[in-house]
């Protein structure tokens, strides 16, 4: 079973996509986006562990002692201060999103009137007056 | 595309990736048989080198340490980003009322979450300073402990309710502290090299291995990174709570936009 | 002293400073937005772009037909291993990065006053995302390419939904969701690369590479790597986050935007490829297929769309997709001349893009509205924009002036031989979006076209942006970006193209760098001016002439806006499409 980890790696970010695909409301996107980043840690620690091995800090075992890949841990930690803004960024527009147009189902929110010679214009009855 | 199409579409890409992702998962190397040359060999050199004891804040503030820089000021964007968009609207004025929901009670808080708020409150504040001050012996950082600082300000709106988080918390303060502790990150790069260091060299005394302190810049980077997540995270409730208020009267329009 | 001071450092020690300035400046803004006065943020804003620019200038120059290599840290590599993070700086990354600096000091001044009352908030993030575009250009460890992309995401992310209006939001959260998930993919393909080269910097993985031969992990992580920057750099199948953010986005955001964020999603792509993945033949085989193939696509497909459009910045984001596909051929090509191309082109294309939006910012400001069709005629009295509009559109069609046209020179030289039907694409490429432009030139600023009657009071997105500068002032930086691109003479490309190709692709890449031949250029003008023509006076044409391209043209017309749906899961699976076309070719390479 050497290589279970990475298979969880692969199905957490394509079940993280299904959801994305399927999501009908955002509060759910955002959480199916964290379930996509959540592969990047497994990956990332999985490659990252070794058996029989310390957490990198040489503070009760001395320095020598066989310790887990601490560039790994380094990069989870930055990896983890990403997903923090990405959901906290995500969330405030979700917050205008269901201000400005009161749904927060995806299928319903469409950017912008589609652009060509015929296309019939988007109503904005929503949208404040500027 | 109709949900189900799509759906469609994705089930047979995905399908489609199953083969390669196979591939290159069997040629990975065995889950917990090695690790790579790299981190191997910080570990062997950062406590000799570095007098430090936890090799992934040796990594974070030190050997990779512009990668923190720039995780520090990804940070500092969402927290920006964060306040022009929920500020956007709403402006900057303060009310001392929370928003209420019309036909819910409104129940006084009890005299147990207050006492419990006001004595966790300290007692968090002292744990994230441990963390914070820790970092280079024990698992924690800059990161870390300013999150835990910053939450127990969230303590305060619990037991002391709208009025009183809003009286202990302003705007201006905070973006002090979260500029304040970017801007101290930076020195920490900038100033060894009018010494003719490298950027953000290690050019401090690096104290005794296993002391609290050890590590020399590190420790310096360490407070600027915890004053700017601790004051950015804090901001960032802040705001979110904002939303909870009573408007004041009609949407003002977005920030400058129009 | 400062003087004393930077005499004594030697050369290298500027590096680092192209990044660390905007840094400071924008913690400091920050720290004490309140106390400043009001136009203080615009003027530091403003000086630090061009300080960044005149740095990387001089870095470029020190360049030469080498590179500029720095530790930071001091951590300077041990037995040939790399400890910390270094920066490789050659002469087309520096001149990319004082490129930047430049559109990033031209932006600041069409955005004077625009953003006054936020406490410096926009001059921030402004600062941020320049100082992340710098870093990104100039780095040489895979992990640090990823951070700089990522603070370049979320500063960007925060940027689109300035204006909190309905479609910026959702703009936003497309734009959001898409390159968060390019991030992933790109943390991924970092770690499988890290597994199996067992370092970041590029010197080391590039090792990795060439030892591993044709490897499973080896191609999942170019194949992951790539579709991240892909995304960034919006190709087919990737580029439907494109269309939505740019068109909402704040008017000098989408500036920086077309003219910078998305060529640099191209030109990491160019970089990597050729430093770290030049040793692997599997890759080497997969990437022509690859990058031609999705290129000429993105070139074809975002013209046509581009000259679907009404709504003007929406045209402008379909014409940077077309672009992007053009500049994605030339990492195709695989040469010394592609890529001397392609480098080229980012600038020219960032110029001549980045004026295109300013003078879309000037619409909205002077004439409250950003649709072509309502727009009709009202572009008579300010007709200086008029003329800036044409010439930019010109430009961007091919006319062989300046720099976008030395860059596409190169690029139409690379590929006569081996690829015609690439050349097509370009060709294509460049005369849609030509046409697009100087159709919506032709309509705003002279009136041309079929009055339109009740088509133009149609109910859209009321848009409008504050008309607080002189049109002087939204001008001036318009006109200097074009001014540069067409005064910037080909010989002085030509003359230093092959080292800077040489030291870019640490010598991955060598061979000749020629002219190619003049008449590519004329036929994709006079296409655009065709095409733009027939766009203007087909109401005046017989019945017998316009019935059949319009029966021909309206199916897969339709077929097109309906898949540029706006739906966040649509693009979703788009791009795990796009995943499986990209893992497809590397298993058959």
């Amino acid at each position: 079973m050497t290589w279970l980890p990475y298979a969880v790696a692969a199905w957490l970010f394509a079940i993280g996509l299904y959801g994305l695909a399927s999501s009908r409301n955002l509060i759910h996107l955002v959480g199916c986006l964290s379930v996509c980043q959540s592969a990047t840690y497994v990956l990332l620690l999985g490659l990252g562990y070794r058996y029989g091995s310390i957490a990198p800090i040489f503070y009760d075992h001395p320095p020598g002692t066989p310790a887990v890949d601490p560039v790994m841990q380094a990069l989870v930690l930055t990896d983890i201060v990403v997903g923090a803004t990405l959901s906290a960024l995500l969330l405030v527009l979700t917050v205008q999103a269901y201000k400005r147009s009161g749904t927060l189902d995806p299928e319903h929110l469409k950017p912008m009137s589609r652009g060509g010679d015929k296309a019939a214009p988007a109503t904005s009855a929503k949208h404040p007056a500027r | 595309m109709s949900p189900r199409l799509r759906l469609a579409v994705l089930g047979v890409a995905l399908l489609a990736l199953v083969p390669g992702a196979a591939a290159t998962i069997a040629h990975l190397p065995d889950f917990g048989a090695t690790i790579a040359a790299y981190g191997e060999r910080i570990n062997a050199i950062a406590p000799g080198e570095r007098h430090v004891a936890n090799m992934v804040s040796a990594i974070n503030f030190d050997l990779r340490g512009l990668d923190t820089l720039g995780e520090e000021f990804m940070l500092l964007a969402a927290i920006t980003g964060t306040v022009v968009l929920l500020r956007g609207r709403r402006g900057e004025t303060l009310t001392d009322r929370a928003m209420r929901l019309p036909g819910r009670a409104i129940l006084p808080r009890s005299e147990a979450v207050q006492l419990t708020c006001r004595l966790a409150g300290p007692l968090l504040m002292m744990f994230g300073l441990y963390v914070v001050l820790h970092a280079t012996v024990t698992p924690g950082g800059g990161f870390q402990g300013g999150v835990i600082l910053a939450s127990g300000t969230l303590l305060a709106y619990l037991g002391e309710g709208y009025g009183g988080w809003r009286d202990m918390v302003r705007s201006h303060w905070l973006d002090a502290m979260e500029g304040g502790g970017a801007v101290l990150f930076t020195v920490c790069g900038l100033a060894p090299m009018l010494t003719g260091a490298a950027f953000m060299q290690n050019v401090l005394p690096l104290g005794t291995f296993r002391d609290v302190f050890s590590g020399g810049l590190m420790l310096v980077e360490n407070a600027g990174v915890a004053l700017a997540v601790c004051g950015g995270f804090t901001q960032l409730f802040l705001e979110f709570l904002e939303e909870t208020r009573e408007a004041d009267g009609p949407e003002e329009p977005g920030e400058d936009s129009a | 002293m400062i003087a004393s001071l930077l005499a004594s450092w030697p050369p290298a020690v500027l590096v680092p400073l192209p990044v660390a300035i905007p840094l400071l400046v924008c913690a400091a803004l920050l720290a004490t937005a309140h106390l400043l006065p009001g136009r203080t943020p615009d003027i530091l804003a403003t000086i630090t772009a061009l300080v960044v620019s005149g740095l990387s200038a001089i870095i470029a120059v020190q360049a030469g037909d080498g590179s500029v290599d720095y530790w930071f840290g001091g951590w300077q590599p041990r037995d040939g291993i790399a400890l910390g993070i270094g920066f490789s700086v050659d002469a087309a990354s520096g001149w990319i990065g004082a490129f930047i600096g430049f559109l990033y000091a031209c932006t600041f001044v069409f955005a004077w006053g625009f953003f006054a009352r936020t406490h410096g908030h926009f001059h921030i993030l402004m600062l941020l995302f320049l100082a992340a575009m710098i870093g990104f250009c100039f780095t040489r460890d895979l992990f640090n390419l990823f951070v700089w992309f990522e603070v370049m995401s979320v500063a960007a992310f925060a940027l689109t939904a300035y204006h909190l209006a309905r479609s910026s939001i959702i703009g936003a959260i497309n734009f959001t969701v898409v390159n968060s998930l390019a991030g992933f993919l790109m943390l991924g393909g970092i770690g499988l690369l890290y597994a199996r080269a067992e370092t970041l910097d590029f010197a080391g993985i590039a090792q990795g590479v060439a030892h591993a031969g044709r490897d499973p992990v080896v191609a999942g992580g170019f194949c992951l790597v790539a579709a991240a920057l892909m995304i960034k750099g919006a190709t087919v199948p990737f580029q439907f986050w494109l269309a939505d953010a740019h068109a909402v986005a704040p008017s000098p955001v989408s500036v920086i935007f077309s003219g910078a964020m998305v060529s640099l999603g191209i030109f990491g792509l160019a970089k990597l490829s050729a430093v770290v993945f030049d040793g692997s033949a599997q890759i080497r085989e997969a990437i022509p297929v690859l990058m031609i193939g999705l290129g000429a696509i993105s070139a074809v497909l975002g013209g046509w769309m581009a000259l679907l459009q009404r709504h003007l910045k929406r045209l402008l984001a379909f014409s940077t997709i077309s672009h992007a596909g053009i500049m994605l051929i030339g990492i195709g090509t695989l040469s010394a001349q592609g890529s001397a191309g392609l480098l080229v082109y980012v600038v020219g294309h960032g110029l001549v893009k980045g004026g295109l939006f300013m003078i879309a910012g000037i619409l909205l400001a002077t004439r409250a509205s950003i649709d072509e069709i309502a727009l009709r005629g009202l572009g008579r009295g300010i007709a200086p924009a008029g003329v800036a509009m044409a010439v930019a559109g010109l430009l961007l069609a091919g006319l062989p002036v300046g720099l976008l046209d030395t860059g596409a020179n190169l690029l139409h030289g690379s590929l006569t031989a081996a690829h015609p039907y690439a050349l097509a694409a370009t060709i294509a490429g460049g005369a849609l979006t030509g046409a697009a432009v100087l159709r919506a030139a032709g309509r705003i600023f002279l009136g041309l076209g079929e009055d339109p009657g009740d088509e133009a009071g149609a109910p859209s997105e009321a848009e409008r942006e504050k008309a607080d500068r002189p049109l002087w002032l939204m001008l001036a930086p318009c006109c200097a970006m074009l001014a540069l691109d067409a005064a910037l003479p080909a010989s002085w490309i030509h003359g230093m193209a092959p080292g800077a190709v040489t030291a870019f692709s640490h010598h991955a890449l060598r061979g000749m760098v020629s002219e190619g031949p003049a008449w590519p250029a004329w036929a994709s003008v006079a296409g655009a001016l065709g095409l733009a023509a027939f766009a203007l006076f087909r109401h005046r044409l017989p019945r017998l002439v316009v019935g059949p391209i319009r029966a021909t043209q309206s199916a897969p017309t339709r077929a097109l806006e309906a898949l540029h749906s706006g739906l966040i899961g649509d693009y979703v699976a788009w791009l795990a499409v796009g995943l499986a076309l990209m893992a497809g070719v590397l298993a058959y390479a």
